[in-house]
């Protein structure tokens, strides 16, 4: 799994004051542990930045001069994606694209044009699409205009956009269908999400066994990639190859209904976790007490 | 092959809440199927109904609402008593509107809500206004005066249902927690309320809204609670479901202009929430209850 690390990103405060004040150093030392902690890439997210697009130019430079890993240069904004893209030294990641004309018409271009990746999600004019049918339909078409324009489909990592769990429920479960699918309808095609906004909403302390058990579940499903929280020691551990009993339990929690009272609590709460995620029981923010 | 062979076999019974006190007592819920499929499993209470009545003269109704009880619109009692006994109602909906007034003294309102729980036929709901903190007050006061009567407070909602759940509890009632629109949250509250309330004491309220001012949303929660219970075996979705519609129905202009129109809107918003799952309704005028109670008969 390719780890692409969120920590980057204009709604932090940190963040975005430092990127407003043009301060390198907190930036790049969020960048470096990021690295140490085990990130592929290095998200940079500046928001749309109308702005001040070249916003992207100074931040792609100054964490490049910390870190020798590949960026992900993560905005709406084409003209600030093409500052980015313009002074990368290794090939980055463009994030994102999507299946809106606009993003057609301006965003796809560039990764032709600078023979980058580019993720491309599921969004297109009409909105986000609701089932995993309704997705496959608005990726395959974007995937078949991205192809057209000359990127083929081992370039496009497609983003099923990830929903908060505790606004929809079952948009959590359309969505692991969808990764199921995704090899039969892009072969070649991989894959990634912004995995924390899945718990968008939900209690802090509970965002993590929430992220983590899910990207156990798309990992099964072999979902490529995903923009994660780099500092989630054990979730790294986890896409590393460590803690095999823990994955274990989640797939035969994926494939069996197991009663979660016979278990100890560490274990009852993974299948109790894995249940909502699998829609089998409701969500509510004490899933874990019931 | 035989029809039956299609038929859903249900894992969740909705609980069977009773309020009142012996003698006067009714039950709500209790089925083990969806609404009005009777085939498929075992049929619960029938769908319960209840009138509105203030505990100061409304001010705003329209006059074709105001009419049925315009000789007891000032007194509780007599009003409650012309719902059961002239227009049919299985129970009365006592709606604290006195909470409003800035001098409301709620050791007053609660020996008035005493008397009418006494004096009439049938069992008691008791509503707040939906402020939070007047609620709480109120209801925590009633909940002790009126000990053993068995009411069923309400609302409840997250930020005030430990101190009022706590008094009904103490007091031997039954509660209506309120979220608003969110089945996740409506989850949420009867969680933290079953750590210490009793289930069997608990009908659930998802928040009605009229027809054409929102009925979808509320139609399509009450569905999936119902279902959640019903279908899922979710214990604590478990709970019947009241439809409290009569303020949303007579708020809107469609109901305010006309009388008749006014009477189809309450009818068939309390029709629709039915097909839903509602297992009590809350109305207001006696002919819209006679409509509905005719259409489901």
């Amino acid at each position: 799994m390719i780890l692409i690390g969120e920590n980057i990103h204009i709604l932090s405060k940190v963040v975005s004051e430092a990127i407003k004040a043009r301060n390198e150093k907190p930036l790049q030392e969020l960048a470096v542990k990021q690295a140490e902690a085990g990130a592929d890439y290095i998200d940079l997210n500046i928001g749309p930045a109308r702005k001040d697009p070249d916003v992207m130019k100074w931040l792609v430079e100054v964490i490049q001069d910390v870190v020798k890993k590949p960026l992900s240069l993560d905005t709406t904004n084409p003209v600030a994606m093409e500052a980015g893209l313009s002074v990368c030294k290794i090939p980055p990641l463009i994030n994102s694209a999507s299946g809106k004309q606009e993003s057609k018409e301006k965003m796809l271009p560039l990764a032709q044009k600078y023979n980058c990746d580019v993720v491309v999600s599921v969004l297109i004019d009409a909105g986000i699409p609701s089932d995993s049918s309704s997705r496959a339909e608005a990726i395959m078409e974007t995937v078949a205009y991205a192809n057209e324009i000359g990127i083929p489909n081992e370039r496009i990592w497609v983003d099923p956009i990830m929903m908060p769990i505790s606004v929809d429920q079952p948009q959590v479960v359309e969505l692991l269908e969808f990764m199921k699918i995704l090899p039969d309808i892009c072969p070649g095609a991989k894959s990634t999400l912004g995995l924390s906004n899945l718990s968008n909403g939900t209690p802090e302390h509970l965002r993590g066994i929430l992220n983590r058990t899910f990207l156990v579940m798309l990992e099964r499903y072999n979902c490529f990639s995903a923009i994660v929280d780099s500092f989630d020691q054990e979730l790294v551990t986890l896409m590393r190859g460590g803690l095999q009993d823990i994955k274990n339990l989640i797939y035969r929690a994926m494939d069996e209904e197991i009663d979660p009272s016979d278990l100890p609590k560490k274990e009852a709460d993974i299948v109790k976790t894995v249940n909502v995620l699998m829609g089998r029981t409701l969500y509510s923010h004490s899933w874990l007490e019931t | 092959m035989q029809v039956s062979d299609f038929f859903e076999p249900y894992k969740g019974d909705i609980k069977e809440v009773t309020i009142g006190t012996p003698g006067k007592s009714i039950k709500i819920g209790g089925e083990k199927t969806l609404p009005l499929h009777t085939f498929e499993g075992q049929e619960g209470a029938p769908v319960r109904f209840a009138l509105e009545v203030f505990d100061t003269p409304p001010e705003v109704w329209p006059d074709h609402l105001r009419s049925p009880y315009v000789d007891v619109l000032s007194d509780p009692i007599a009003w409650a008593n012309k719902c059961i006994k002239q227009y049919g109602a299985d129970l009365v909906s006592l709606f604290l509107s006195s909470l409003d007034s800035d001098s409301a003294d709620v050791s007053k309102i609660a020996e008035n809500v005493k008397k009418v729980a006494d004096q009439i036929p049938s069992p008691l709901i008791v509503m707040g206004v939906g402020d939070k903190d007047k609620d709480a007050k109120a209801l925590v006061e009633i909940a002790k005066v009126c000990s053993g009567k068995n009411l069923l407070l309400g609302p409840l909602v997250k930020e005030n249902y430990e101190e009022i759940a706590k008094a009904a509890m103490e007091g031997g009632h039954s509660v209506i927690p309120l979220t608003p629109l969110d089945i996740n949250l409506c989850k949420e509250l009867n969680v933290k309320l079953t750590k210490f309330f009793p289930k069997e004491r608990i009908v659930i309220d998802p928040m009605a809204a009229a027809v054409g001012y929102g009925i979808d949303y509320s139609f399509s929660i009450m569905e999936r609670v119902k279902q959640v219970g019903v279908i899922h075996n979710d214990e604590m979705m478990k709970m019947p479901i009241v439809a409290n519609i009569g303020k949303d129905c007579w708020k809107t202009k469609e109901a305010k202009e006309d009388k008749s129109q006014g009477i189809l809107w309450e009818a068939m918003t309390a029709f629709i929430l039915i097909l839903a799952g509602a297992n009590i309704v809350i109305m207001r005028h006696p002919e819209s209850l006679k409509l509905i109670k005719k259409l489901i008969a």
